[in-house]
């Protein structure tokens, strides 16, 4: 059992791979049997199925390998709720050597595509922000008309403008550019909106001669046309676009509707295309100054809010804006539709408060100082990656419905997702995340959409359960995908019980997916309570948690021993508490905002590269090797190159900048020299190959002002306070102004309390 | 061969050859004007008849010092010489050098002004006890004919004006001390005399203050200079809002506006380059367009908030018709395809006004709204109230005030604020509510155009709105202009009637002026007046479409006089009647239309019942009907009044059809306003042979004969018109020749009635009607070109009766007979107390 093959093969990660059989025992794990899954995990070894599965009458669950099956009686026993159901009429030829795909061990994931068709093609409706330089605006216009030869030629496009008002263009209209505008300062119904727009019939007095003539478009089509036949009208709409005409004075801001052309964006699409898969890509360049969802006025003099301003409490625009993004996020989330969001601004967009529209969507957000960087335009054009078909590599209007056998019960699931308010026999007390259903919503799936999904064991009246039973878990992912088929995903896990202090389950422990699960439930917490909670919190779960699994005498420190597999989960923790996802006042509010979107969409390894950003050295003394994410692997002869997955860094030492400042590497008689500069740069750029978004790149000297990027995510191991933890003051490394406790002091502390030793 | 021809038209079978009826007066024939016995003793009328013909002024001071007496006329058994309707009004016999200038034009000609009486009486009192309403009607903007001198124009900016009371010097003031000083003709103040005064720019060189033209002429226009500007004179702006609703593409009318605003382009006011245009499309939203310059491709921008409009963009809505020809053009050429879609029956007119209020108010300007559909939806939307079940009823009123709770009564106020007056093309039915509609020309001094039922694919339809259309946007127009009308001290304009708003009590507010449009103005004694003579002078501030800011002048003066028979013998019956035209709309939309009918019939009995107790010695009852004669035609035009679509009692008018008559009623000039109430008739199948010729004045027309089908014969063909439709009657014995010769067709039931296009045919009758008809056109004031509607004595009932309802002599329907309606006249006063 390799927890690497179970992820190639199931796109899943649990915490634990035997479960505690009962639910005293489970509590006292600690850290909650839980997976990390990827619904969309890129499988080209699937074999298509094109026939409907096969499903338990009694509870939807959906026939699978861990089935009992009876190839005489053509029969089968569901295994989640143990309900008897005959095979359907053409299984009739079953036996155990000719078994349909789904019944074989090797099988645990399958893909249905169902026969039902998809009405609708996917739809791409672009919201634009015309508030932008000419630079940037002609950028970004590039870039869309760039993404519509992407896109598959039945799509469905459309595009709103805005700043001071909300434009719809009509791009089915033919005599000349035609747009509806809508005031910026107002928040219109869906009614209204769709009225103004002629989508439902405004009146039944038509006149009854009146006939509908060839050709003629009406409702939503006349705004939403297959690329196909608009990409030359909407290229040309984009071309002649120009920017927002409004005067806006020296001391203002310009006037920027973006919540009122979200709403209409949410309103058009929810009134013609409800549960029909969607994608409302925002494009903005700064921060909504009117009309609903303002963040900040257009008074220059009035700054936007700071983390310090909102956890005083002042921010006057704060709580309105987040409410009404958040309820246009849950309509558009309800209908199955997406809100990407891509800032192109060197400031702050209010996205602190817009993030729930692609937090509850799974709609991608992309931060970038402008429309014109490559950060942008690369992370666009890698949303639209095909796969070997040519479909869009994005399945869309998701539902994820979660079957467990009867000892399990759902407690709740983390990521970009919203309640399917399914309550089902699944569901159970405890609430972790988005709980009291078993199905969520997910506008839109993606091969890296990993969502997290938390479990709790119940036994009934402190029976536990019998050792080795096996309990189950079934995926269900509904989606509509690119190529205009329904499609389900199925994907079915079983693991064993053991008893309460079986080594099995500590054992079976993956420290990795559990940092990262752990994680999700901390920022989850973290964006409701204050940070101090959710750090002691953390800390209090540690400390349970090695006291439970770590080897110690009591009340000796130095006994403390923790077992391999988790020896390596306190430095996770470490890490995170001091991480940007729960140390927000380096951040901007858009940028924790930001940081947090993107740890509730990534798996377990690149969640891990956020938690604990990975450092390798490369010197002219030997291979490149990964070293420590500490002060010492500061060092002048060697070239550093950080992945923190949001930046990647690549760091010269003092000598090799001098060298490099002096073109050694182009002198004859260096070339190790300068492949050694180039070694780093070649690393890096596969490390960005398949990132999304596209991470910072910076390239700095040790001593240079980007620097800062790398000393602050390093172990404070010598800082300025330490004053030579090894005792030594020529101690190799450098020194880091921090007030930080370093990993060394955290884990004696943590080492001190997990033995009950009293704490110095 | 016209004799021949003639012969041909008449009846019975085309075998016998009839002579012309006898009925009609043989001496019509020949001298039209002539022929009167009571006009022949009057040799002072028919001289000034004559000087007027010649283009002399009849009021030319020399000419006569004595006024005449009234010459005491009986109308019963008289019969109306519609000829006589075209005569001038009683001379104006001012006092021996009232004028310091012997120029015939010193006074003003009625066509741009008029008084009920061309003899003021000197107190309130008798004013009150001769019943005659004392009124000026005022055409201050009347259209310049061919041929016609233009309007002197004072460019030496030296505008010399009373310091008490404002009034521009004019013909009637005086010199004093040397000629240094002028004393006022209205208040008797000495003023200075300007320095440049005696001065000539252009030569630099002293010059004859005798000669300058406001001393010379009643009608003069000064160029003011910058102290008579709020702002910089401001372009010309035209706004037009059209509906694209659903029926308004189907019935060709978007295609229509849109083409002739097209062809009109470049003959719009726009000598300097300044002039800018805006369109706004409106059904169930408003359609902006966005048309930057040098660009061809308009951008339509549409705004659906109806109860919050708004400009959806700030530059480019409202633009220059020069720079942004190109667009413009694009955007007519294509506007009726672009809504070829539209659906529904909403129209949110009334929000596009807001809208276009908005737009235009930082200019002023012209708002012309083209609109088949009721405003429903957004702003100011309507109901359609029409209900058949009241027509005729006294509620019927109810119907032609304006509904809506005020808003396009406090839409046009706002309009007018900000310089901006709306023109309204209406074209809908079943119902338009042009009652409700009017309201924005009425206060804003637009005007209303009506089209109901139009459908483009009829070529008569679509011609007449292009020519209309055209005419107005084509006509020179004054800006943000206002009239104030000063008069010798004593008298006070009490009221005014007319489309403008009174901004305070003797200043009227007209953002643009139409041409052709007229006003009244009562007046009241406020003081005995001790003067010889009264000068009223009326100042219209305003900007001339290219630019410049002037003022023009015009002034009336008029002799005073305590002797009825010589205020009686200076009535202008054609005055009274357009004022009393005007009381009577808004009577008939404050209180009830049969109150205004009522309001017409006392005051024809209150002024015969006192002419009969002051000017005649016969108490008690009388067999007679006196009045002088120069009042003679007064019962006549107002039972022409009385059965006008605007004021006749009937349960058929649709109210739409009666609300736009009153607007009529209430602005046309009297020129047009006369054959609106009395039409004219002509006989053409028996004509002379000289009508329909052309002489040096132009097509000679047949004498007009009296408004009863007793004048009609069976073979005939007639031609009836009252300014606004034309109607061709054709009896039923009408010889197949006739019918070949004028409408190409082999015989009379090849004819169908209704809207025709007359062929132009090679043969002297068809020449002639063509002629006559087109004669007829021109020669209204205003943009009119009236249908011409085929009538069949045995065909199409409905149309026959309209045709019918026009003959204002005989009865029809509730309506009295000219005989029956003196008779009611003469009992009423013979029963009443006037002795
Ligand atoms: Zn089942
Ligand atoms: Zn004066």
């Amino acid at each position: 059992f390799v927890v690497e093959d179970v992820e190639e093969r199931d796109g899943i990660r649990l915490s634990w791979n035997v479960w505690p059989s009962s639910r005293i025992e489970a509590t006292r794990t600690v850290v909650p049997i839980s997976a990390l899954y990827v619904p969309f995990k890129e499988r080209e070894d699937l074999p298509p199925v094109l026939y409907e599965p096969v499903t338990c009458k009694a509870c939807r669950s959906i026939l699978n390998p861990y089935c009992q099956i009876d190839v005489r009686g053509k029969l089968w026993i569901c295994p989640f709720c143990l309900s008897r159901n005959a095979f359907p009429p053409h299984y009739k030829d079953i036996s155990n050597t000719n078994l349909p795909a789904e019944l074989l061990p090797k099988y645990t994931t399958i893909e249905y595509t169902l026969s039902r068709p998809v009405q609708v093609p996917p739809i791409f409706l672009f919201v634009v922000d015309t508030c932008l330089d000419a630079e940037d605006f002609q950028a970004l216009k590039e870039t869309i008309t760039l993404g519509l030869s992407l896109l598959p030629p039945n799509a469905l496009v459309g595009l709103i403008t805005f700043g001071t008002m909300t434009q719809v263009h009509e791009i089915g209209f033919n005599a000349c550019p035609k747009s509806y505008v809508f005031r910026g300062t107002k928040d219109y119904s869906p009614g209204q909106i769709s009225s103004m727009l002629g989508i439902t019939p405004r009146s039944t007095t038509l006149p009854s001669q009146q006939q509908q003539r060839p050709g003629q478009l009406h409702g939503a089509a006349r705004f939403l046309q297959p690329v196909q036949d608009a990409e030359f009208q909407l290229t040309s709409i984009l071309d002649n676009l120009s920017r927002d005409p409004w005067p806006v004075a020296s001391d203002k801001r310009s006037l920027r509707c973006t919540g009122a052309a979200l709403s209409v964006a949410v309103g058009i699409l929810e009134n013609s295309f409800p549960n029909s898969g969607a994608r409302i890509m925002t494009f903005v360049g700064g921060p909504a100054t009117e009309g609903p969802g303002m963040v900040v006025s257009n008074e220059l003099r009035e700054p936007i809010r700071s983390h310090h301003d909102i956890e005083r409490d002042s921010v006057k625009h704060f709580k309105r804006a987040t409410r009404f993004y958040e309820s246009l996020a849950k309509r558009a989330s309800s209908n199955g539709h997406v809100v990407d969001i891509y800032a192109g601004c060197l400031d702050q967009i209010g996205l602190l408060e817009m993030k729930s529209l692609s937090n509850l969507t799974n709609g991608a957000l992309v931060l970038s100082d402008s429309f014109a960087t490559l950060i942008f335009k690369q992370s666009f054009q890698r949303l639209f990656e095909k796969d070997e078909f040519g479909n869009l590599k994005m399945g869309f209007n998701a539902t994820m419905d979660v079957q467990t056998s009867k000892e399990l019960k759902v407690s709740g699931a983390i990521g970009h997702l919203t309640s399917a308010q399914k309550k089902s026999a699944c569901v159970g007390e405890t609430e972790i995340g988005v709980g009291q259903t078993s199905a969520w919503k997910i506008g839109s799936i993606n091969p890296r959409t990993t969502l997290g999904v938390y479990f709790e064991v119940v036994s009934p009246a402190g029976q536990p359960v019998q050792q080795n039973q096996r309990g189950l878990i079934q995926f269900i992912t509904h989606y509509q995908s690119s190529s205009g088929q329904y499609k389900l995903r199925v994907t079915t896990i079983a693991r064993n019980f053991a008893d309460a202090g079986s080594p099995a389950i500590a054992g079976s422990f993956d420290q990795e997916a559990a940092a990262v699960l752990m994680a999700r439930i901390a920022v989850f917490k973290a964006e409701i309570d204050d940070s101090p909670d959710v750090l002691r919190w953390l800390d209090r779960m540690l400390i349970r948690l090695c006291q439970k699994f770590a080897d110690y005498h009591k009340e000796d420190p130095t006994s403390f021993r923790l077992s391999e597999n988790f020896g390596i989960y306190p430095q996770f923790m470490f890490h995170l508490r001091r991480s940007q996802f729960l140390q927000v006042f380096n951040n901007s509010p858009d940028e924790t905002a930001f940081y947090r979107h993107i740890l509730n969409e990534e798996d377990v390894n690149n969640s891990l590269v956020m938690i604990q950003p990975t450092l390798m050295s490369f010197s002219l003394d030997g291979q490149p090797q990964p070293v420590l994410l500490d002060s010492v692997s500061i060092k002048n002869d060697v070239i550093l190159l950080l992945d923190t997955f949001f930046h990647i860094l690549i760091w010269h030492g003092e000598t090799i900048a001098q060298w490099r400042k002096a073109n050694y590497q182009d002198q004859e008689g260096y070339e190790n020299f300068k492949e050694l500069l180039t070694l780093p740069i070649s690393d890096a750029q596969d490390l960005l190959a398949d990132r999304f978004p596209i991470p910072r790149y910076v390239v700095c000297d040790q001593g240079g002002s980007q620097a800062r990027f790398l000393l602050s995510k390093l172990n404070p191991s010598t800082t300025h306070m330490s004053g030579g933890i090894y005792g030594s003051q020529n101690a190799a490394g450098q020194a880091i102004f921090t007030d930080d406790v370093s990993l060394q002091v955290f884990m004696e502390h943590l080492k001190r309390l997990a033995v009950g030793a009293s704490t110095s | 061969a016209n004799q021949q021809a003639q012969a041909y038209y008449s009846g019975g079978g085309g075998a016998a050859v009839q002579q012309p009826s006898q009925d009609t007066q043989p001496a019509q024939l020949f001298t039209p004007g002539g022929g009167d016995i009571q006009q022949q003793q009057q040799p002072m009328t028919q001289l000034n008849q004559q000087f007027s013909q010649f283009g002399v002024s009849q009021q030319h001071p020399q000419l006569s010092n004595q006024r005449p007496s009234a010459n005491s006329t009986n109308l019963i058994g008289l019969h109306p010489n519609p000829n006589e309707l075209e005569n001038d009004p009683p001379a104006i016999n001012l006092p021996p050098n009232a004028t310091l200038s012997q120029s015939p034009t010193a006074n003003a000609h009625p066509s741009f002004k008029r008084s009920t009486l061309n003899v003021i009486p000197t107190t309130q009192s008798l004013i009150n006890k001769l019943k005659i309403p004392l009124a000026l009607v005022l055409t201050p903007y009347r259209s310049i004919e061919t041929g016609e001198d233009p309007i002197p124009v004072i460019s030496d900016t030296v505008i010399s004006r009373c310091r008490r009371c404002r009034t521009y010097i004019n013909p009637y003031v005086t010199f004093l001390e040397g000629g240094t000083r002028w004393k006022c003709c209205i208040c008797n103040l000495s003023n200075e005399v300007p320095q440049m005064f005696d001065w000539d720019p252009h030569t630099n060189q002293p010059a004859d203050r005798f000669k300058r033209a406001e001393l010379n002429n009643s009608v003069v226009e000064f160029v003011a200079p910058s102290e008579y500007m709020v702002r910089p004179p401001q372009p010309p702006v035209y706004a037009f809002l059209i509906d694209v609703s659903y029926t308004s593409i189907q019935s060709g009318m978007v295609a229509t506006v849109a083409r002739t605003i097209l062809e009109t382009l470049d003959r719009i006011p726009n000598d300097d380059g300044r002039t800018k245009i805006c369109l706004i499309a409106v059904n169930h939203a408003l359609h902006f367009f966005n048309l930057p310059p040098n660009s061809s491709d308009p951008n339509m921008l549409v705004v659906g908030d109806l109860d919050d409009p708004f400009l959806p963009t700030p530059n480019d809505l409202l633009v220059n018709l020069a720079e942004c020809r190109a667009g413009i053009d694009n955007l007519l050429t294509n506007l009726s395809d672009m809504f070829i879609n539209s659906s529904g029956p909403e129209s949110a007119m009334g929000t596009a006004l807001k809208a276009a209020v908005q737009l235009t108010s930082p200019f002023g300007g012209k708002i012309m709204v083209m609109t088949a559909q009721l405003p429903n939806v957004g702003q100011g939307a309507l109901k359609n109230r029409e209900d058949i079940k009241i027509l005729g009823t006294s509620k019927e009123s109810s119907l032609l005030q304006p509904q809506g709770g005020g808003f396009y009564k406090n839409l046009a106020i706002d309009c007018s604020r900000s310089q901006i007056s709306v023109d309204m093309f209406l074209f809908g039915s079943p119902y338009q509510d042009v009652a409700t509609l009017q309201c924005l020309p009425k206060y804003t001094s637009g005007a209303t155009y009506f089209y109901p039922g139009f459908n483009a694919s009829r070529i008569e339809d679509a011609l007449k709105l292009a020519h209309e259309l055209s005419v107005v946007l084509s006509s020179p127009i004054a800006l943000e202009a206002v009239m104030r009308v000063r008069a010798t001290r004593g008298v006070r304009m009490s009221e005014y009637h007319g489309n403008f708003f009174v901004r305070s009590t003797d200043l009227l507010a007209m953002p643009t002026v139409p041409i052709d449009q007229s006003y009244c103005a009562e007046i009241t004694l406020e003081e005995n007046l001790n003067v010889p003579f009264v000068v009223f002078q009326t100042a219209v501030l305003h900007t001339t479409c290219y630019g410049e800011r002037r003022i023009r002048v015009i002034t009336l003066s008029l002799p005073t006089s305590a002797n009825p028979s010589e205020i009686y013998a200076s009535a202008d019956e054609k005055a009274i009647v357009t004022l009393l035209a005007n009381k009577a709309v808004e009577r008939s939309q404050s209180s009830k239309l049969e109150d205004a009918r009522d309001a017409i019939m006392n005051k024809v009995v209150d002024i015969f019942g006192q002419y009969k107790a002051i000017m005649t010695a016969g108490g008690g009852a009388s067999a007679q009907l006196m009045i002088s004669d120069n009042l003679k035609h007064l019962p006549l035009l107002l039972l022409g009044l009385l059965k006008n679509v605007g004021i006749r009692q009937s349960s058929h008018i649709p109210s739409d059809l009666r609300a736009y008559a009153q607007t009529l009623l209430t602005t046309l000039p009297t020129q047009s306003l006369i054959p609106y109430l009395y039409p004219t008739l002509y006989s053409l199948h028996n004509m002379p042979i000289e009508a329909g010729t052309l002489s040096e004045d132009g097509l000679r027309l047949p004498p007009k004969l009296n408004l009863t089908i007793e004048k009609f014969e069976r073979h005939g063909l007639y031609l009836i018109e009252d300014g606004q439709q034309i109607f061709l009657w054709i009896g039923r014995d009408a010889v197949p020749q006739l019918v070949v010769d004028v409408f190409n067709l082999p015989s009379l039931q090849d004819l169908r009635p209704g809207k025709i296009t007359l062929p132009l045919l090679d043969n002297p009758m068809s020449e002639k009607v063509n002629g006559i008809v087109n004669k007829v056109r021109e020669s209204r004031r205003g943009p009119y070109k009236p249908h011409v509607y085929l009538v069949k004595e045995d065909g199409d009932p409905s149309l026959r009766s309209w045709a019918l309802s026009l003959l204002i002599e005989d009865r029809f329907e509730m309506g009295l007979s000219y005989t029956q309606w003196l008779s009611t006249l003469r009992d009423k006063i013979n029963s009443g107390s006037y002795n």
